[in-house]
Parts: structure tokens; sequence; C-alpha cells
């Protein structure tokens, strides 16, 4: 009876959460020239069409471009801070721990529309700077956040000893410290990877003619055609990024970190 | 001293320029907007935006969506943390891992698939018409219905996320002690389980609450310009009237809503202790 009971809850829950992606694959796969589930015939002619969609290549690459450089800067930023702010006994170390974190409390849009109107407007930004700029900020609390957990568990005194037996500061470390962060800084550096590549409401605004990062480019087009490609595409994208997640958690078991 | 304050703070100032210079001040300025005129400080901002019955609609629709959702993802994240605590090790890590997993696919597909669902050919409709209860397709989408679905699948795994790690630190004996000192599963929850997982449910809950408010994906691809809520009322505010002075006020309704959230949310918590 128990039994039965907790098969049901959690069959319903995960229909609910994962059904509508089931369902996403398979109207992708529709022979048929409409929307529809269940598809009118299996065919693969949608997967393949996404692929010859100018603007779609073209958001798709813009996308990842913010996403791969968009997080390395981040953790350039975020890395060391995380460092000072765990090792250190700053003054207003809570405030700095504030100001670093505030993009994810701010709604996306707001910040897409702030940077718009007070840099790209009349500093003269391109619109690629500031989205970029957007995603750096963006994925900035997850780097701290990330690598803080994994600097806590690191004991500071190994840094100490590495400096004691001769090393400089700099290598205790790139030798000491960053070796044993390295899961931490790839966890970080894949979720936000996932976070600015599947980010909307920040790239709103700041998407002009011509320059659309790949979601902003899918709700476009659906907006004017009601074909499977959407349906594909969004397929594609799933099982991309779910590769990427389930090679992390298989090379260094990324939901630790998370 | 080994670690050198100046030091420290020359590792640390990078981030914390870049976040004040390129993200705080160009939001901290949008939101003093709506309290600048010609002669000047003023409150006209917010008392023209209150004063549009839509504008009203739209806030009151945005706070009780985000309440329903909140509270729909609490009740079924109870149910179903509970359910996944209690499996075998490895069945627990399988579920929890297709819980986790719609979080790392676009919300563009994730709410691209209800329109598969609850459009006019969608699977809903076929099986109404199929089977007679209407003669023609009802319309789901572009509904406050379609609008709380899709919310409720974006956010409930966050829920489901702070509750299982919430439940795990319930010691194992506490629930079998209470049924056998007599009390029903009601007072098991009320009694033990809700004030054992209360911070849980304050993280979820603030999570899932300013997910719902700030979502534009959803309201957008699902209610369109019939069901409007803050975010979608902020874009064409900008994009239909260049009115940025609505934009601003609207961001400061967002924001403050997040923040009291998570603040009543804590009062909540600390209250019953």
């Amino acid at each position: 009876m128990r039994n039965l009971t907790t098969s049901t809850i959690l069959g319903l829950t995960l229909t609910f959460l994962i059904g509508p992606f089931i369902i996403i694959i398979f109207a992708g796969a529709s022979a048929g020239e409409t929307l529809a589930f269940p598809p009118d015939g299996l065919s693969l002619k949608w997967y393949l069409k996404v692929f010859t969609i100018e603007s779609f290549r073209e958001s798709f690459l813009l996308s990842l471009f913010l996403a791969i450089f968009g997080t390395v800067t981040a953790l350039l930023l975020g890395v060391p801070a995380a460092y000072a702010l765990n090792r250190y006994d700053l003054p207003g170390a809570e405030t700095i721990r504030t100001v670093v974190a505030a993009p994810i409390i701010v709604p996306g849009i707001i910040v897409g529309l702030a940077l718009l109107r007070y840099l790209v407007v009349p500093l003269d930004f391109t619109v690629t700077m500031a989205l970029f700029m957007a995603h750096t900020a963006l994925v900035l609390p997850y780097a701290v956040r990330v690598v803080s957990s994994s600097l806590n568990n690191l004991r500071a005194d190994m840094e100490e000893a590495a400096v004691l037996l001769g090393c400089t500061r700099m290598q205790a470390f790139t030798k000491v410290v960053l070796p044993n962060i390295r899961g931490g800084v790839l966890a970080a550096f894949i979720l936000g990877f996932v976070t600015s590549f599947n980010q909307v409401p920040v790239s709103l605004f700041l998407s002009g003619p011509g320059v659309k990062t790949l979601p902003i480019d899918m709700l476009a087009y659906m907006e004017i055609t009601y074909d499977p490609s959407v349906a594909a595409l969004s397929a594609l994208l799933a099982f991309m990024s779910l590769s990427i997640v389930f090679v992390a958690e298989r090379l260094l078991g990324f939901s630790r970190y998370v | 001293m080994f670690f050198d304050t100046r030091e420290g703070l020359a590792l640390a100032l990078p981030a914390a320029i870049f976040a004040l210079l390129l993200f705080i001040a160009p939001v901290g300025i949008l939101l003093s907007e709506a309290f600048q005129s010609d002669n000047g400080w003023t409150l006209q901002g917010y008392i023209d935006f209150f004063a549009k019955p839509l504008n009203r609609t739209v806030f009151l629709r945005t706070l009780k969506l985000g309440i329903l959702v909140a509270g729909t993802a609490a009740v079924i994240g109870y149910a179903a943390a509970f359910c996944i605590v209690n499996l075998s090790a490895s069945a627990r890590g399988r579920v929890f891992g297709l819980v986790v997993l719609p979080l790392m696919i676009s919300p563009v597909a994730r709410t691209y698939a209800w329109i598969v669902i609850l459009g006019r050919t969608g699977i809903v409709n076929d099986t109404i018409v199929g089977l007679g209860l209407s003669d023609t397709p009802i319309r789901l989408l572009f509904t406050e219905t379609a609008v709380f679905l899709g919310l409720l699948q974006l956010f409930m795994p966050l829920m489901i996320i702070s509750l299982v790690s919430a439940m795990e630190n319930i010691p194992r004996d506490v629930i079998p002690a209470a049924r056998v000192l007599g009390a029903n599963w009601f007072q098991v929850f009320f009694k033990v389980i809700l004030p054992l997982t209360k911070e849980g449910l304050v993280v979820g809950g603030t999570l899932v609450f300013t997910g719902a408010l700030t979502a534009y994906i959803t309201p957008a691809i699902l209610g369109g310009s019939k069901v409007l809520m803050l975010e979608t009322l902020l874009y064409q505010r900008v994009n239909v009237a260049n009115d940025f002075v609505s934009a601003s006020v609207i961001a400061m309704i967002l924001i403050v809503m997040s923040f009291s959230a998570n603040l009543l949310l804590k009062r909540i918590a600390t209250a019953r202790k």
C-alpha cells in the first residue's frame, strides 16, 4: 500500500516534469507540416532543417560565444574574489559579497534594459559588447559561490606550508590551491555555461537587428511560423545541455558542487 | 602577516567593481528614474502607474500566480520529497536526477511543449473533442491556467530539491516515534515534519515565488497579450510606448516583491521556533 502510494505520487510528479520534454522530441520528429502530438508520421526532416536555417546558425554561434567567453571572464574575476573572501580578513567583506551576488537577485529583464539605456545608448557600446558584459555579470554570482564552497573544504595551512617550503605566493596558488579546487571551477564553468546559454530576459532588450541570441531567435521564429522546427531545435539543445551535464557528472561528480 | 589585507582587496575588488559599474549603477539609475521629474523628486510615476486599471490587474495577477505556483509547488513538493527521501539509496539518486534534469533544459524548450499540449490541435483538445465533450476545441492557450501550468513545471524542481535536502536532515526515528506516541499523519506533518523542514520551505518558496514573478518566457509564450504579467507588461511598455517611467516602476515592484517574499517567509519560519 505504502509502495503503491509512493510510486503513484512520484510517477505523476515525474510525468509532469519530464513528460513535456518527451512530447517535444516526438513533435519535432513529425513528418507533417504543422506542430502536432502525436506527430503525423515520423521523419527526421525538421531535425535536419534546423541546420539549414541561416539565422539559427548565426544566433547559435553568438550564444556559444557569450556562454564560453562570458563564463571564462566571470571565472577570471570570480576565482580571485572567492579566494580573497575566503582567506583574507577583508574590511567590508560582507558588502563585497552582496555586490558580487547582486546580479542573481535583480530580474534579468531589468538588467538588460538598464544596460541598454545607460551603456549602449550613451556610451556607444556595441550590442555584442553589452551582451557580453551582461552575461558575464549574470554568471559572476555562480562562479563566486561554487568556487567559494570548494575553497571552504580546502585547509589554508596547505598554502602556508607550500610557502614555507619555498614556493612564491603565486606558485602556492597555482600548484596547491588550483589543482584542489579544479572540480569546483569546472562545475562553475558548466553551471555558468548552461545558465548563460539558456538566458532570455537579459538578452531581450539587448538584441538588435542581426544580433540575437539563440533563445531570442527561437522566440521570434515561433511568432511567425508554427512548424515543428523549433520543437526539433529545442530537443537538440536539450540533448546538448544534458550531455554536457552527464559528462561532467561522470568525470567529476558535478552534482556535489551545485 | 601571511594574508595581507591589501593583497586580498586587490584580488576581490576587480569583481566587485565590475558588478558595481556594469550592474548595480545602471540598475540603480533605472530605478531612480521613476522618482525624478522636472521639479525635483516625485512619486507621480507610481501614482499614475497604479491609477490605470490594467496595471492594477496585471500587478494582482502576478502576485496571485506567484502565490498559487509557490503554494502548489510546496504541496506537491512535500509529497514528492517525502517519497524520495524514503526510497532506497540507489533509487533516490536516480529519481533525484530526473527531478534536477529539467533545470538544465532551456526554458524556451520546456515552455514550447505546452503549446503542443494545450494548443487548438493539441493533446488535450484532441481528447476533449474525441470523447465528444465539446464539438469545437476549447481555448486553453493564452489563459491564466496555461501560464500557471507552465510556471509550475518550470520551478517545481527548485522546491523539491530544497525540501529533499531539508528532509534528509530529519533524524530517522522522529516520525515513527511520533506515530507510536499516537499522532495521526496530519499531526505528524504539522507538528514534526513542517517545523523541522521550514528552512527548506523558506528557500524553496523564495526561489519558486521570485522565479514565477520574474519569468518572462512562460507568460510571453503561454499568456501572450491576453494574460500579461509584470515582466511582459514591462517589455510591452518599453517596446510599444517607449514608456521608461512605467518600466522603472515595474522594476522596483519586482525587486521589492522578491525581497519582501524572502523576508516574510523568514519571519514566518523563525516566529514558530
